[in-house]
């Protein structure tokens, strides 16, 4: 289990990167690096040489999410100025602009199936599920407000939803807050289930294991990640070693690690097993925002990626072996 | 059988005396002597023979008879038997006071043994016997001259006398002249060889003292051949054979003085030395009896001193330091000069430590080291005495020179560590790794306190790696290597009860259920401690917790482990637990200082003032009102209570202030070096408007703290910047709130970036200003204000744009899109505001909407008149095109042209080449033909043949060059570029005229109405520039009323004015102090250690 530099990218974006994620290969295309800035472009890479193929404008303010459909065909990403745009992946056209006002954009993402997209919905303390064959807003999952708050207060707030994570089934869907607490629904009944706590600073990033459709790996402010059986409601472990916010987890695909983004600069990898942090890279200059596993599929690729994006304006691509 | 006869008096009889039946009543043999008138020398002899039976009563009576007035009178002119016996009775009375210990008796012994020796010498005053004797007595009263000169009258007579050499020999020998005392001891055995072995013991003592051991020897083994029960002698070989230092010896040695103990128990020295026998062998009673004895019979000094000792060192080691102390006093007060006899002033110095008299020992001991300038031991008690002193300096000194002189020596290594802790803790870590070292290649175990320092200080440094393996070392085996490795499966907890985490001691339950004994040896908490402090240092924040539980699960009263928790709780932002955690900790002391600071510090987190106050004040109390940080917290929470958004009220922000003032001044007071309390006071000053004085304060803060890898003082950067920020020095504040962001914060910190986005937009940067912000917005979306800014900076740079008198088409455009968002922005919140998120007031939001859809609706005819100018300028740019293509066209035509006359030209010159080529082949045939040619000549004529080739492959060449150069730049961009500039022209100039001017007046007109209707907008809503300006000259805070914030200034001071934050970020001061509590700890564990040791 280890990562291997490949190929790091200087200034791939004007400004800092803040949002990556891999787009599945279709039949006639590898995989893509889907990437996000404040300097308000989505640009796409191509593996393994990183060569910018496309940079998509459009967007407002800084780019917070991009999301790619399981199909690799449509992808989706997100602004500050709370508009999501989803596009076609090949050829750039719009292929419909959401939004949900008040609500505001944060983390997204794309149900296994593609039938859903997850909108984390910041202030509105709930979850946005659009339909994507018609991209309707189908429903709002809201997060319920603790029992014996006033609704006067400002405690809103504190309900902040920031990320999204869509268990591997399908079944569930997590969401986590600016107060570190984490929900969790039944998206077939669109019922809120429980809360997951022991996060006591925002949860920026969330991931279930792409093997264990229990298992939740958050990330949070507070430098810890925290395993989480999601069903049984139970911390299974809690992993510390960064020394500042934890701005984003990815699962391997194999289930047997993650790897972990922070403001300490570093990205971690973690062995499951272990429970320990088996490397520390630190080819960034800032603060890490993304880290994401390339998932397996598309013709030839069997070999494991891993792309980090950054602040200081970068993208490091590394090999997971 | 000997018997002396007594004449009868007139008659030619004899009395027969046996002299050993000698009757019990000495004046029946008187009756007879003075009867028969006997003479003199029998009186004598008898007299003797009493003496030697011991019978000293008779002995006296007999003599005191044969010397009493009448005897003087009868036998007046019988001299040399009479001043015989009075020597005999002389002799004996010195022997009397030299044997009494007792002062007056000894005296008066003396007085009479003088008395008797005058008698004698007014008989006869050249009597050398009477001599001898005098000498004897004098020596005997110790008067050394007298004796000498005694001694000498009767040498000077007769240079043979026995006596008298022998005693000045012994003189000599008292005088310390041991080879003067040998010579005459040799001249006596000379001319007396067969004199007692007295005389071959003093030259035995003189050899011993000469040095010559082995000569010595040989002296005192024939004193023992001629007189076996020698007490003496034996002591001395005794002595001799314990100075071989060798167990044979030294066994042999204790054999003899053993004898010599047996054969006369009252010899001082043998007594001594058995008595320094049992003292090693632990029998401290009979050390007790024998030197008793020892003191009873001596009375010389040394000796005594000597027995004083023994004693002294007795009770030592039996604990008793009281009496000990008075023995030792006793010898020194004996031996009086430490060059004599050292060792009890190393005793005495040793129990006046053990006693606290730390002065009296130091003096003692710098006595030994006078005699013995290279004892480590006596160097180290005396570092050790200057550390009690607090002399660190002087004690450092000397523990060094005992290192270097013994670099063997663990323990002076290991001192010297400790005391180098505190001032250079570099050294201090060389010290300790050297007595590890030492130890370690002595095989000896290495105390875990040491290993302990040793792990502190590379943790002190920085030293990670190296800090975890020694304190790893220093724990040995036990339940926490199963913890450290995770090699314990862990657990679920359920997700609800995970708050309590750190209050957990499930774990070790399981662990114990499963067979894991879970001890934890008391002297391992500290390493343990330190070993969870470093896990936490270096992020592996939940094996330090678990280490941290560990203890706590073993013994609940470890404060700084609550203390710990309750830290990596807090830094969790899980304050309900931290407070319970420390709830915990005052559990176990109500007055812990720290706890309750800690606490304070919660409370104001939870925006607790009231209780906030309460604690810190409690936890002054508590501290002595000595804990500086305790003031400071105070301080701190005046600062904070002063300067609070709400409810404003000058007089009681004066008051706080002031308050603030007094307690961080206090704290300076007390602390000149306290960096905190400097920056505190400069943030009062700064509060105050005096910049220039907070700025050197500032200055100097952070000088100091970026000298220190350990202290972390982003506030002082912060508050640097504030003041340049208010100086009106925007990009010095830039970068400095830009490096402290970088340095401190990881970049993560929302409110930094707020600052650093004010300074952009007073520079009037707003694209920097935007930038900053929206970065902001990511760190903290839940921040609405920030969006309220950015909509504002928005909306300031269009509206400054659109003021400008020149702007682009695509400054225009940038400005609606930025108006487009800002309107979005503004929008958005107002929407929130109905949902409560926020606490903005709805119709200020309203009314920037208004305004900035108003300035996009002004923007937007902007837009279309940049729009039409933009479509113009590209049809223009198209005809320009188009005129270019042309150009090109013809261009090319005529480069075509060009090219082909350059190519006929070519070849038209080729051609001529070729012809004149072809000619001067003619030639050359034509030469051949008519004259033979020599080698050389055809040679010289193939060089011209190729020269002249060359030559013109040359030219060729160039001329190519020169045509390629004149196609591509005089073509392609000269001409080019000036073709089109002048098409342009030409056509700005037209547009100009005709199009373009109208528009442009309309336009601004437009613009000029469209300001007037926002002036309006604003008026209405109160928020118009210049009203706002005054509303922020108002208040107090020099800092606001710098910063015009744009129109909206007074809707959210609190977020907008760069709070001076002094010490803000309480938690990681907190946890520096904490760590230093802990390291602290460990230190006094070392530290008593070693006392302990040292004490040995």
């Amino acid at each position: 289990m280890k990562l291997a530099g490949l190929k790091s990218v200087d200034n791939a974006h004007d400004d800092s990167v803040w949002t990556a994620t891999w787009v599945p290969a279709t039949d006639e295309r590898p995989a893509l690096l889907l990437t996000g800035s404040l300097d308000e472009t989505v640009r796409v890479w191509s593996p393994d040489e990183l060569t910018n193929v496309a940079t998509n404008t459009g967007h407002c303010l800084g780019v917070v999410s991009v999301a790619a459909h399981p199909s690799g065909v449509i992808a989706a990403s997100a602004s500050l100025d709370s508009f999501v745009r989803v596009f076609d992946v090949d050829h750039n056209n719009t292929i419909a602009t959401l939004e949900a006002p008040p609500s505001e954009v944060w983390h997204m993402q794309f149900d296994p199936k593609g039938t859903t997209l997850a909108v984390a919905g910041g202030g509105s303390a709930s979850v946005k599920l659009w339909d994507t064959a018609e991209w309707k807003l189908i429903a709002s999952l809201s997060i319920p407000r603790p029992e014996g708050s006033k609704s006067s207060d400002k405690s809103g707030n504190k309900k902040f939803v920031l990320s999204v994570a869509w268990s591997p089934d399908g079944k569930r869907l997590a969401c986590g807050s600016m107060d570190g607490t984490i929900s969790v629904f039944d998206v077939s009944r669109a019922k809120f289930l429980h809360h997951l706590e022991g996060h006591f600073m925002p949860v920026r990033s969330l991931v279930y294991s792409p093997v264990d459709p229990k298992i939740l790996f958050s990330a949070s402010d507070d430098a810890h990640v925290h395993v989480y059986d999601a069903e049984g409601k139970s911390l299974i472990n809690a992993l510390s070693g960064h020394s500042s916010w934890v701005l984003s987890v990815d699962a391997s695909p194999d289930g047997a690690a993650i790897a972990t983004g922070s403001s300490d600069k570093s990205v971690k990898l973690w062995d499951l097993k272990m429970r320990t942090a088996v490397q520390t890279l630190s080819s960034h200059t800032d603060q890490v925002w993304a880290v994401a596993f390339r998932p397996p599929g598309g013709t030839g690729v069997r070999a494991g990626r891993l792309a980090s994006v950054s602040d200081d304006k970068s993208i490091s691509l590394y090999d997971y072996s | 059988m000997a018997s002396v006869y007594i004449p009868v008096q007139n008659s030619e009889e004899e009395v027969r005396v046996v002299l050993d039946q000698l009757p019990r009543d000495a004046s029946d043999i008187l009756d007879i002597l003075k009867a028969e008138q006997a003479p003199l020398d029998l009186w004598l002899i008898i007299a003797r023979e009493y003496f030697k039976q011991g019978k000293i009563e008779q002995f006296r009576q007999i003599l005191e008879e044969g010397s009493s007035p009448e005897i003087d009178e009868y036998y007046a002119d019988v001299r040399y038997e009479r001043i015989a016996i009075l020597n005999a009775l002389g002799a004996y009375y010195s022997y009397l006071g030299k044997i009494e210990t007792k002062h007056r008796e000894k005296e008066e012994h003396f007085i009479m043994a003088t008395q008797y020796y005058n008698k004698a010498s007014r008989i006869d005053m050249h009597e050398p016997s009477t001599w001898v004797g005098k000498g004897q007595l004098l020596l005997a009263k110790g008067d050394l001259e007298q004796a000498f000169a005694a001694f000498k009258i009767v040498l000077d007579g007769d240079r043979d006398n026995i006596p008298a050499l022998l005693g000045q020999a012994c003189v000599q020998f008292s005088r310390a002249r041991y080879s003067d005392s040998l010579e005459l001891y040799k001249r006596a055995l000379q001319v007396y060889p067969q004199c007692p072995g007295a005389v071959r013991l003093g030259i035995g003592l003189c050899r011993y003292k000469l040095g010559q051991y082995d000569k010595a020897k040989q002296a005192f083994q024939r004193v023992l051949q001629l007189d076996p029960e020698n007490v003496e002698a034996l002591v001395a070989l005794g002595i001799l054979d314990l100075h071989t230092n060798e167990a044979a010896g030294i066994r042999g040695g204790m054999e003899k003085m053993q004898r010599a103990f047996e054969i006369y128990p009252y010899c001082a020295m043998a007594l001594n030395y058995l008595a320094n026998h049992f003292f090693f062998t632990g029998q401290h009673f009979l050390v007790e009896q024998l030197t008793e004895t020892a003191l009873a019979v001596s009375n010389h000094g040394p000796t005594k001193a000597h027995s004083y000792y023994n004693l002294a060192r007795s009770y030592q080691s039996k604990g008793d330091y009281e009496k000990a102390g008075l023995y030792y006093m006793a010898s020194v007060k004996e031996s009086n000069k430490p060059q004599e006899f050292v060792l009890p002033y190393y005793g005495l110095g040793q129990v006046q430590l053990k006693l606290g008299d730390f002065k009296s020992s130091l003096s003692n001991f710098e006595k030994v080291l006078e005699v013995y300038p290279e004892n480590c031991e006596t160097m180290k008690a005396i570092g050790y005495i200057y550390v009690q002193l607090g002399q660190t300096e002087k004690a450092q000194e000397f523990l060094k020179k005992a290192t270097k002189i013994d670099p063997r020596d663990a323990q002076a290594f290991l001192d010297l560590g400790e005391l180098l802790i505190s001032t250079d803790s570099g050294a201090a870590l060389e010290a300790f790794k050297t007595a590890r070292g030492l130890l370690e290649k002595g095989r000896e175990e290495v105390p875990t306190e040491l290993l302990n320092n040793i792990g502190v200080l590379h943790f002190e440094r920085g030293e990670f790696e190296l800090a975890e393996r020694t304190f790893v070392e220093a724990l040995g085996d036990g339940i926490w290597h199963t913890l450290i490795d995770g090699k314990a499966q862990p657990y679920p907890i359920d997700a609800s009860a995970s708050i309590h985490q750190y209050k957990d001691m499930q774990l070790f339950h399981r662990l114990e259920e499963e067979g894991f004994a879970v001890e934890v040896p008391w002297n391992k908490i500290s390493i343990l401690f330190n070993l969870a402090r470093l896990f936490e240092q270096s992020h592996n924040i939940e094996t330090a917790s678990i280490l941290y539980r560990l203890i706590l699960f073993k013994y609940p009263d470890y404060i700084d482990a609550y203390l710990r928790l309750a830290a990596i709780a807090k830094d969790r932002n899980n304050i309900q637990i931290s407070i319970e955690l420390i709830a915990d900790a005052l559990k176990v002391d109500d007055k812990c200082p720290n706890a309750l600071l800690m606490l304070g510090d919660l409370e104001l987190k939870n925006d607790d003032w009231v209780k906030a106050k309460d604690t810190f004040k409690a936890a002054k109390d508590s501290s002595d009102r000595k804990d500086s940080y305790a003031t400071l917290c105070l301080g701190n929470w005046n600062y904070f209570a002063a300067v609070r958004s709400e409810k404003r009220a000058p007089k009681l922000e004066a008051t706080h202030l002031e308050k603030a003032k007094e307690l961080y001044t206090k704290v300076l007071f007390d602390h000149n070096a306290n960096l905190y309390a400097a920056n505190g006071a400069g943030v009062v000053l700064a509060e105050k408007g005096h910049f220039d004085v907070s700025k050197d304060l500032f200055t100097q803060v952070q000088e100091a703290a970026s000298g220190s890898v350990f202290v972390q003082m982003p506030d002082v950067w912060i508050n640097l910047a504030h003041v340049y920020f208010a100086q009106g020095n925007f990009p010095l504040a830039v970068k400095m709130y830009q490096n402290c962001l970088r340095k401190f914060y990881y970049s993560t910190d929302s409110q930094v970036l707020l600052y650093l986005a004010r300074t952009h937009y007073e520079a009037e940067q707003w694209q920097d200003c935007k930038k900053t912000l929206l970065r902001a917005i990511h760190l903290a979306p839940s921040n609405y204000t920030l969006k309220f800014d950015a909509g504002v900076a928005m909306q300031k740079f269009s509206a400054s744009t659109l003021q400008k008198q020149k702007r682009t088409v695509d400054e225009v455009r940038s400005t609606v899109a930025e108006l487009k968002n800002a309107v979005r922005v503004f929008s958005q919140l107002s929407a929130a505001s109905n949902l409560q998120f926020h606490g903005f007031d709805e119709k200020k939001i309203d009314t920037h909407v208004n305004y900035c859809k108003h300035l996009l609706e002004a923007a937007k005819v902007h837009c279309e008149a940049a729009e039409r100018e933009e479509q113009q300028n590209k049809q223009r740019l198209e005809l320009a095109r188009q005129v270019t293509l042309a150009e090109e066209a013809r261009r090319k035509a005529e480069e075509q042209r060009k090219f082909q006359m350059e190519r006929r030209k070519q070849e038209d010159e080729l051609k001529q080449v070729r012809q004149q080529e072809e000619h001067l082949e003619r030639i050359k045939e034509q030469w051949k033909s008519s004259t033979p040619a020599s080698k050389r000549k055809d040679r010289s004529q193939y060089e011209d043949e190729e020269g002249g080739h060359s030559e013109k492959r040359r030219k060729k060449g160039g001329k190519r060059r020169k045509r390629d150069k004149g196609s591509k730049s005089r073509y392609e961009t000269d001409e080019a570029e000036a073709d089109i500039v002048d098409d342009q022209e030409e056509m700005e100039d037209e547009d100009a005229n005709i199009n373009y001017r109208e528009p442009s007046n309309q336009m601004n007109n437009q613009e000029d109405e469209g300001e007037e209707n926002a002036q309006d907008l604003l008026a209405a809503a109160g928020l118009e520039d210049s009203d706002a300006e005054d509303d922020m000259a108002t208040p107090s805070n020099p800092i606001r009323r710098r910063g015009a914030w744009s129109e909206s200034d007074d809707d959210e001071p609190q977020q907008r004015q760069p709070q001076l934050s002094p010490n803000g970020d309480n938690s990681t001061e907190m946890q520096v102090s904490d760590g230093e509590v802990g390291g602290d700890d460990d230190k006094l564990n070392g530290d008593a250690a070693a006392a302990d040791e040292d004490d040995d």
